[in-house]
Order: C-alpha cells, then sequence, then structure tokens
C-alpha cells in the first residue's frame, strides 16, 4: 500500500481530468448524497473535502442543520488554512453529516448520504459524508470530525481508514462545536500515509484555541494487544467471529491479552451525559438571528423571535438540548453530569495504564452494517448503544484509527486500534503494516489515472 | 417526567414541540435517564476530568485585535442608522 497523495502527484494527469471528474462526481454525488456543496471550479491539486462543521471560507457550512442553512464562513479553520498553505492541494466540496454531529448512522439530517458499498444500507455518522467521498474517489481524502466515534464509524461502514487524533493535537478553531471537551478533527484516507501526511500537515498549537496543547508526537510501537472481553461478548456472533479470525493473524507478531474492564464497557453513559450537556450550552447561541438561519421578524416579541426560530432544530438536537439542560439542573447536576466527569477520570486513568503497555484492540462496531430502514426503528438508547466500542478512546481522548479488516456478504467490517495519549504516529504505523498484507477494497474508483 | 418539568425545561431552552414530538420525546427522556441512572452503580473517586488531557492555562495578550470582516456582518444585517437591528426586548 502506498500514499494515493504521493501516486497522484508522480502521475501527469490529462488536460480535461477535474472537468470529467466534477462531472461524475455530480452525477454519482445525485446517487450517495455524499458531498453538500462541490467546489467544481477548484485549483488543481489533490482533492480534500471537509464535514459540514468545519468552516471554509466562502463555502456554506450548515452542520447539517436547518438552523445554520445559508452560513457561509468568511474565514477558514486552522486545519483548512494550514492544508490550503501547501499549493498541491485543492479544495473538492463540504461532505454531509448527522445534524450537529448528533447520530451514529449519518441519517439524522435531510438528506441522509448512503453507504458506498450498498446505498441500502448506512453510511454511518455523524461524518457521514467524508467516508463516502474517500470510498467513491480514488485522490480524495477527507478532513473530519469526532467525538463520540464519527470519524471512526463511518470509516468502518464504508471500508477506509478513519483515523482521531489525541485531543487536543489538532486546533478546533472553526470548527462548530458539539461538545467542546470531546471534539477532535481527524482525517479519512484510502491509507493510513494518507492519513498521516494531512494529519501532520493539520497538527500543532494554535493561537485561536487554548485546548490545542498536544505538541509532542511519538510512534511508540507496543508489543501487546489488549481486548476488553465484556464489550467483545456484547457484539453480534458475526462480529465476533470475523474479529476472532482477525486475532489469530495478529497473534503470530503480537502478544493478545484479554482483560476485563467495567468502566470502559459503562462508559456510554457518561459520554452521553457530558456530551449533552455540553451540546446544550453550545446551541443556545442559534436563535435565527446571529448565524445561518436569519428571521427578519422583528415585530415578534424576545422569547416568542428566539423560540419560533427554534423551531427549525430537528428532533434529535431537540432531545440533546432538552435532556442536556435537564442534566446541568442544580438539583441533578451532582448526580449525572459531576459524576461523569469523575468517571471520566477514572476511565482515563485505567486506560492510560493498559496502553502504557500494549494497544487496546476491537471491533470498531457490534453490527454489520444496518439498513437505513433498520436505523430509522431504534429507540435513542439502542442507538446510542451501537457507541460501545468507539466511546471510551473518544471519552478519553486517546487517538485511535479504524482500518478495513475483513468482508462479510460483500460488505466491509472495521476493526478500531486505540494507543495512548500523543501516540499518534504508532498507531499509523501499525496499519501501515496491516495493508501490506491485505487489500482493501472499493466498488468506486471516481478520478483513477 | 412532570408536564410541569417538561415545559419549564422547553421555556428555558426557548424550545416548541408538536403533540407528535412531545409524546415522542418525553417517552424517550425517561428511557435516555433511566439508561443513565445506572451510572449510581459505580463507586467513582477522584477529580473530575473537565478535559481528557492536560489543558495549561494559556491566555493571549489583552489588546485590541479590529473584527476584520464588517462588511459581511453589514451585508447579513438588517440595520438602521448604523446599528443593527433585533428582536424587541
Amino acid at each position: 500500500m502506498t500514499s494515493y497523495i504521493e501516486e497522484f502527484n508522480r502521475i501527469e494527469k490529462p488536460k480535461d481530468y477535474y472537468d470529467n471528474l466534477f462531472a461524475q462526481l455530480e452525477k454519482l454525488n445525485e446517487e450517495y448524497h455524499a458531498f453538500n456543496v462541490i467546489n467544481n471550479k477548484t485549483n488543481p491539486g489533490f482533492l480534500f473535502s471537509t464535514k459540514a462543521n468545519i468552516c471554509v471560507k466562502g463555502f456554506e457550512t450548515d452542520a447539517g442543520s436547518k438552523m445554520l442553512k445559508g452560513y457561509v464562513p468568511s474565514f477558514n479553520a486552522t486545519a483548512v488554512e494550514r492544508i490550503l498553505s501547501d499549493k498541491k492541494f485543492a479544495f473538492a466540496g463540504v461532505t454531509a453529516m448527522d445534524e450537529f454531529g448528533f447520530g451514529t448512522f449519518g441519517t439524522n439530517t435531510e438528506v441522509c448520504a448512503r453507504n458506498a458499498f450498498d446505498r441500502e444500507y448506512a453510511a454511518g455518522g455523524s461524518s457521514s459524508g467524508a467516508a463516502v467521498a474517500v470510498a467513491l474517489m480514488k485522490y480524495q481524502v477527507s478532513v473530519a470530525e469526532s467525538t463520540g466515534g464519527s470519524i471512526a464509524t463511518p470509516a468502518a461502514l464504508n471500508g477506509v481508514v478513519g483515523f482521531t487524533p489525541t485531543y487536543g493535537a489538532v486546533s478546533r478553531y472553526g470548527l462548530i462545536d458539539y461538545a467542546n471537551s470531546l471534539d477532535k478533527i481527524g482525517v479519512m484516507a484510502r491509507s493510513s500515509d494518507d492519513a498521516r501526511i494531512v494529519f501532520d500537515m493539520m497538527r500543532g498549537r494554535d493561537d485561536y484555541d487554548t485546548t490545542c496543547a498536544v505538541d509532542k508526537i511519538t510512534a511508540e510501537r507496543r508489543k501487546k494487544i489488549f481486548v476488553i472481553n465484556g464489550m467483545l461478548e456484547k457484539a453480534d456472533p458475526s462480529i465476533k467471529t470475523a474479529f476472532e479470525k482477525l486475532l489469530n493473524r495478529l497473534g503470530s507478531t503480537y502478544e493478545i491479552t484479554h482483560v476485563d474492564s467495567s468502566i470502559m464497557e459503562m462508559a456510554i453513559a457518561p459520554y452521553y451525559i457530558i456530551a449533552m450537556a455540553e451540546a446544550s450550552t453550545n446551541l443556545a447561541k442559534y436563535t435565527g438571528y446571529k448565524y445561518g438561519l436569519m428571521s427578519e421578524d422583528f415585530y415578534k416579541q424576545y422569547n416568542e423571535f428566539f423560540t419560533d426560530a427554534r423551531e427549525n432544530f430537528g428532533i434529535e438536537a431537540k432531545r440533546r438540548i432538552l435532556l442536556g439542560t435537564f442534566i446541568r439542573s442544580e438539583s441533578v447536576k451532582d448526580k449525572y453530569y459531576t459524576k461523569a466527569l469523575v468517571i471520566r477520570g477514572m476511565l482515563i486513568r485505567e486506560m492510560d495504564r493498559m496502553l502504557k503497555e500494549g494497544y487496546i484492540l476491537s471491533p470498531t462496531l457490534p453490527i454489520k452494517a444496518p439498513r437505513i430502514s433498520d436505523v430509522k426503528k431504534l429507540s435513542p438508547v439502542e442507538s446510542y448503544s451501537m457507541d460501545l466500542f468507539t466511546i471510551p478512546p473518544n471519552l478519553g481522548g486517546f487517538p485511535h484509527i479504524s482500518f478495513p479488516y475483513d468482508y462479510v456478504d460483500g460488505m466491509p467490517l472495521g476493526a478500531q486500534l486505540v494507543t495512548g495519549h500523543g501516540n499518534d504516529h504508532a498507531i499509523l504505523d501499525f496499519v501501515k503494516e496491516w495493508e501490506e498484507g491485505f487489500e482493501y477494497k472499493y466498488k468506486q474508483n471516481l478520478g483513477e489515472l | 417526567m412532570q408536564d410541569k418539568e417538561f415545559d419549564r425545561l422547553l421555556k428555558i431552552t426557548r424550545l416548541r414541540v408538536s403533540d407528535e414530538e412531545r409524546v415522542q420525546i418525553k417517552k424517550d427522556f425517561e428511557q435516555v435517564i433511566a439508561y443513565f441512572d445506572e451510572l449510581s452503580s459505580i463507586e467513582a473517586s477522584g477529580e473530575p476530568a473537565y478535559h481528557p488531557v492536560e489543558v495549561p492555562g494559556r491566555l493571549r495578550e489583552d489588546t485590541v485585535r479590529p473584527f476584520a470582516d464588517t462588511e459581511s456582518l453589514k451585508k447579513r444585517s438588517k440595520t438602521s442608522n448604523g446599528y443593527i437591528v433585533g428582536p424587541k426586548l
């Protein structure tokens, strides 16, 4: 496996390459809805896209919400600015997502992206379009964002590499916040090398984000792999069988150790408590006045004006605002919010101990790709429980990577590898080794040369 | 959850829900809170982790930085005599 970025830069392109590529992309996008905006007038270069919650000057950035329809930023996010400073890269467009990042399957938005392997199946979320774009286009990387699994999940369901860096390694300036203490900008690509190239361009301190504090990135290889028993038990039998085959294969190189961790198994509730509490405060600023949707019904009274405008939130956003506000109520704050923060501290200490010795490996999702029609039948609690494996590293801010490791019934399966804070390059190295003995499959190779 | 408490939350969040959404969200609310209540079985100890990694208190110099894009702000807003118009207080 090589770097598609380097390969693309080496090959001579025909004169009409971009015209043809964008014409085909626009057609394909009608079927898959990966992009909200296609920048068909871009400069020549290796194409990159951004999730619809990362600001790009002059392009509508609506975070998948009707509340932000028409919001066109007048500045670039730091991550985007740093990529664009390399003239070998060119901006391809804005990708679809669940409203404000609220979703596991990419279905919580007006027009949802479709799985690149089968359009009847969920693309995964919340960075749904970002993953589909990588799976459709041979020479394209997607800048995405994860709060509780929004990079790993869609990457797994579309058979691409999804890399989520350590919290604070990449500046969040220009990211439309979901939950400030959990949000991380990362990258999806067709190879670990490409994910590394883009990550290294985006990372590093930024005066505009005081939480961007992780400077030192290492590549300390581990010889041990931990598997969390109780979590694997909760996976679908078909996932367990495939994952055990992966462990057998890795067993010749790594020492596989099965352990228990009740705190990791219980991470979903504290994660959602913190995420909803932070989201409910972040979404208070959307009032039909300052950003996006603009109401000019100034004859209305203050409360009526804002309440009318906020009807544009989707049902999942309303649910999370209400739950997050309830959790922060004085009478229950210690019971839920403060306790969740204490549990996060415990989880970080426990995972940190393990990750000093080895990696943690799991399936990325406990189920195979679901049909979109089945996702719509899930209750919120059932849907949140699908984040079983992706939540612990996200809650603890640990870098993790989802990579394709098998194909069952024609659909890809992803495995998730976690390492300690700042050891991001080690998991990229691990996947690079994996790619030397495993060929990823794609159904589309748009832009192939 | 009592209707009174639900209405209080709607009021402070400036949200309005349809009758159908009300039934659905109230039902979901109870299930999600019951799920969160499982936390009571965990013996929690230690300090709350407000951030996953240590975030040093870095502050920028306290100097004025002019907002560079007043033109697009004016273009987007309804103005009157140089002021931006908003809803009645």
